[in-house]
This record gives C-alpha cells, structure tokens and sequence, in this order.
C-alpha cells in the first residue's frame, strides 16, 4: 500500500508542473500582438494577414521551445515530527508517518511552490536587467565622456555597462585631443550589444 | 500671418519626414564596385547577398528568423533622375514565375515580434538537499521513530510565459522598425546614388536559388544571387 501511495505522490509531483503550464499555452495571444497588425498601413496590413495564414498553416514552426538551466538550488533543512500527521487526502489511516509525507522531501527545497517557505522563482526571475538592453562599452582613453542622444551620461570607466530601454539612441564618446566617436545604437530587451570605441589622436591642420 | 504659418508647418513637415526618412547604407563609387550589378540607359544596379552571418553582425534585429536581405544600390542614368520604389524589386525562388515583393521595416518589425513572442523558455531547476529529522511517534505501530538525515534530489521545470524573449515588447518592435527603416533603401525621386537593405520575406533553403529582378521604366534586370 505505502509503495502505491508514494508512487502516486511521486507521479503528482513529476507531473503537477507540466500541466499547469501547458494548459496556459491554450490562451490566446496577448493584446500586444493583436494589436500591433492594424498599426500597418494598407499593404502592410494585406501582407501581415498573409503571414497570418501561413503562420497558421505551420503551426510547429510558431512554437518555438528554448531549453534552458534555470536555477541550481543546493540546500539544508532540518524537520521535526511530534505526533500523529493528519493527511486525509492520500492516506487511507488519517496519518501519514514520518518519512513518507512527500513534504518532508522537498520541504528544504526553495523551488517547491507549495510547502517551501521561501517563495517560488519562475523562470524570469533571474533574469537580470528586465525589460531592457544591455550595453558594454569599452574605450581608449578610459577617461573619454560618453553621452547618449546629446546628454552627458558619465565616463567609459564609470559606465562599463549600460542598461537602456528598448529604442536607437546616438551615442558618442569624446575625449580631450581625440577625434570623436559616433554610432547609433538599436537596443532591443534583453540583448546585449558590446561596443569598443577607438578614439583616433587628432589631426592638427598644418599651416602650408 | 496665415501665410507665413502655413510655411512654416510646411518647413515643420519637411523636416520631420527628412528624419524620418530611411538613410540607407553608403553606395560604392559605382555599380561595378558590387559583385553583382548591371547598367542599363536609366539607370545602373549594383548587389549583394548579404548572408546570415553579416545579417547577424549588421543587425540588432533577428532579420534571419524572417526574411533574406539583400543590399541593393541604385545610380541614376543619364538624365539624372530616378524614382525607387520597393514595388519595382521581385526575388524569385528556384526560377519560378512568381516572385515575392520585399516587405516593409513595419511588416518585418511586427513579424519578429510575433515570433520571439511565441518561443518560449523550458527552464529546469535541479535541486539538491540534505536534512535532518529528529523523529516522532509513530502511531501505526505505537513506537517513536528515530531521528536521521534525509536527502533529496529534485528537479522542477517551468515554462515561461509569452513576452519574455528578446524583442517580444512593443518597444522592441518600435526599436526594430526604427533599424531597419533606417538601413533601408530609401524610397523616392532621387537625384544621387542610394544603397540599401531590402528585406523579402523568404525563407532561406538549402540549394535554393535566388534571383532579383529590378524593372523601372519598362527596363528589367535580373541577377541572380549567389547561394
């Protein structure tokens, strides 16, 4: 009997996380994406409807699945049984004995979403710099100011790595006797773009 | 007054869409600096395949996921002027008849969005651990069990939600509509050479064979683009 209630905890457990989310890929797309096709202008909008068929059409090709090491949890719990433990759900006598409550195995770890007291982390919430671009500068002379649309954002020393909104932004780098340096950026959410800027010694004009 | 405001709005106008214009890419000295270009009466054409590669070095956007970009770069003929229009280019696919027009920053931007929004993270959380119970009474068998340590090894795996990836906002579409407008070949009546990137919203095969075809002015080119 204990072998069959534990091999169905365990297959609750394997399976409890799979389903939930898969029911949740049933929901319709999000606002932002129906939105966004009446935005086109007239032959944009015929060309969008098409690419909306054919992405219909192939649906294997529209869900795309990343597999991805979220979070390795190592950790140490400490767990303590006074008495009778009333678990009605699974267990035909009322109780559960210590050491085979399915609680008392995952209860030290953090990703269990029910029993753990420390809170469940999804899969963003690691992700760092949410919602926006990532930026690596790097310059010669490490003192050269920087700034971004004509703003004085600091120094290349100081701003080794800049978090921005998704958009294009001017960026320049200049320095005392250097020449300038220019690009336009395009930052997109969570990409990161490095950018090493050469600042050239000045030409000085030299009388004929 | 009126009139001097109506200049004015007109002097605003002007200047926004100057812009607002895309800039393009700088042209070579002539059509024959591109490994693949023709000259005609009106007007000389010069090419280039870009590949995946320099897609991904040249854009911030995930071009590749939707489209094949070519470099297009237009010199006007001898009377000086010509009018480049997106319309007038076809890629065509393994020679057939029928060709496929090259799609707008906005069609493009809108695309790449809906995909990265539909790919989604299969995150997996392995988990280890080690503890210590200190027992209790049994009641099934009227004993107190001893106290001992457990381990447990565990995975979890979750499934991110839509939006998460990298240029699945709508500020990310703004952002990639604003690259690619920007490299792309401008459009209008123009009097000086002009070069760009064009984006046809083809799937890249292997062993497929692309060709471009440019008419303008009852006047056709076809080049055919190296795989």
């Amino acid at each position: 009997m204990r072998e069959r209630v534990l091999g169905l905890a365990a297959l609750l457990l394997v399976f409890a996380p799979v389903s939930l989310p898969a029911q949740s890929n049933e929901q319709p797309a999000p606002a932002s994406a129906t939105t966004s096709a009446p935005e086109a202008a007239s032959s944009d909008a015929a060309q969008s409807s098409k690419e909306d068929s054919n992405d219909k059409d192939t649906p294997a090709e529209k869900r795309k699945f990343r597999l991805r090491l979220g979070a390795v949890s190592l950790s140490a719990g400490f767990s303590h049984f006074s008495g009778p433990y009333y678990y009605p759900y699974a267990y035909p006598f009322g109780y559960a004995p210590f050491g085979f409550y399915p609680g008392d195995f995952v209860t030290a770890s953090f990703w269990y979403p029910i029993s753990s007291p420390l809170p469940f982390y999804g899969p963003e919430a690691f992700r760092y710099g949410d919602g926006r671009g990532e930026i690596r500068l790097s310059a010669e002379p490490k003192e050269a100011k920087v700034y971004i649309n004509g703003a004085y954002a600091g120094t290349v020393d100081k701003l080794k790595t800049l978090w921005l909104d998704p958009g294009a932004y001017d960026l320049t780098v200049s320095a005392a006797g250097r020449e300038d340096f220019h690009q336009r950026l395009y930052v997109l959410s969570g990409k990161s773009l490095k950018i090493s800027a050469k600042l050239d010694p000045e030409q000085t004009k030299e009388n004929p | 007054m009126k009139a001097m405001l109506g200049w004015f709005a007109g002097l605003v106008l002007i200047a926004s869409l100057a812009v607002a214009a895309p800039r393009g890419t700088v042209p070579r000295s002539s059509a024959d600096k591109y490994a693949l270009h023709a000259v005609r009466n009106r007007f000389s054409i010069g090419v280039v395949a870009v590949s995946p590669e320099q897609v991904r070095k040249q854009f911030v956007s995930d071009v590749n996921r939707c489209c094949v970009v070519v470099e297009v770069a237009l010199y006007p003929g001898k009377d000086g002027k010509l009018d480049v229009s997106l319309n007038d280019l076809i890629l065509h696919q393994n020679n057939s008849e029928v060709g496929e027009k090259p799609a707008s920053a906005k069609v493009v931007a809108t695309k790449l969005q809906k995909k990265a929004q539909a790919t989604r993270d299969i995150s997996v959380y392995p988990s280890v651990g080690v503890g210590y119970g200190s027992g209790g009474y049994d009641p099934a068998t009227g004993t107190r069990e001893p106290g001992g340590t457990y381990k447990q090894v565990g995975v979890g795996v979750g499934i991110g939600g839509s939006g998460s990836q990298p240029g699945s906002s709508d500020k990310d579409r703004s952002a990639m509509e604003t690259e690619l407008s920007e490299k792309g070949l401008p459009e209008g009546s123009v009097l000086a050479p002009v070069s760009g990137y064009v984006y046809f919203p083809v799937e890249r095969k292997k062993n497929q064979t692309l060709t471009l075809e440019y008419t303008v002015n009852g006047e056709k080119v076809e080049l055919r683009l190296p795989q």
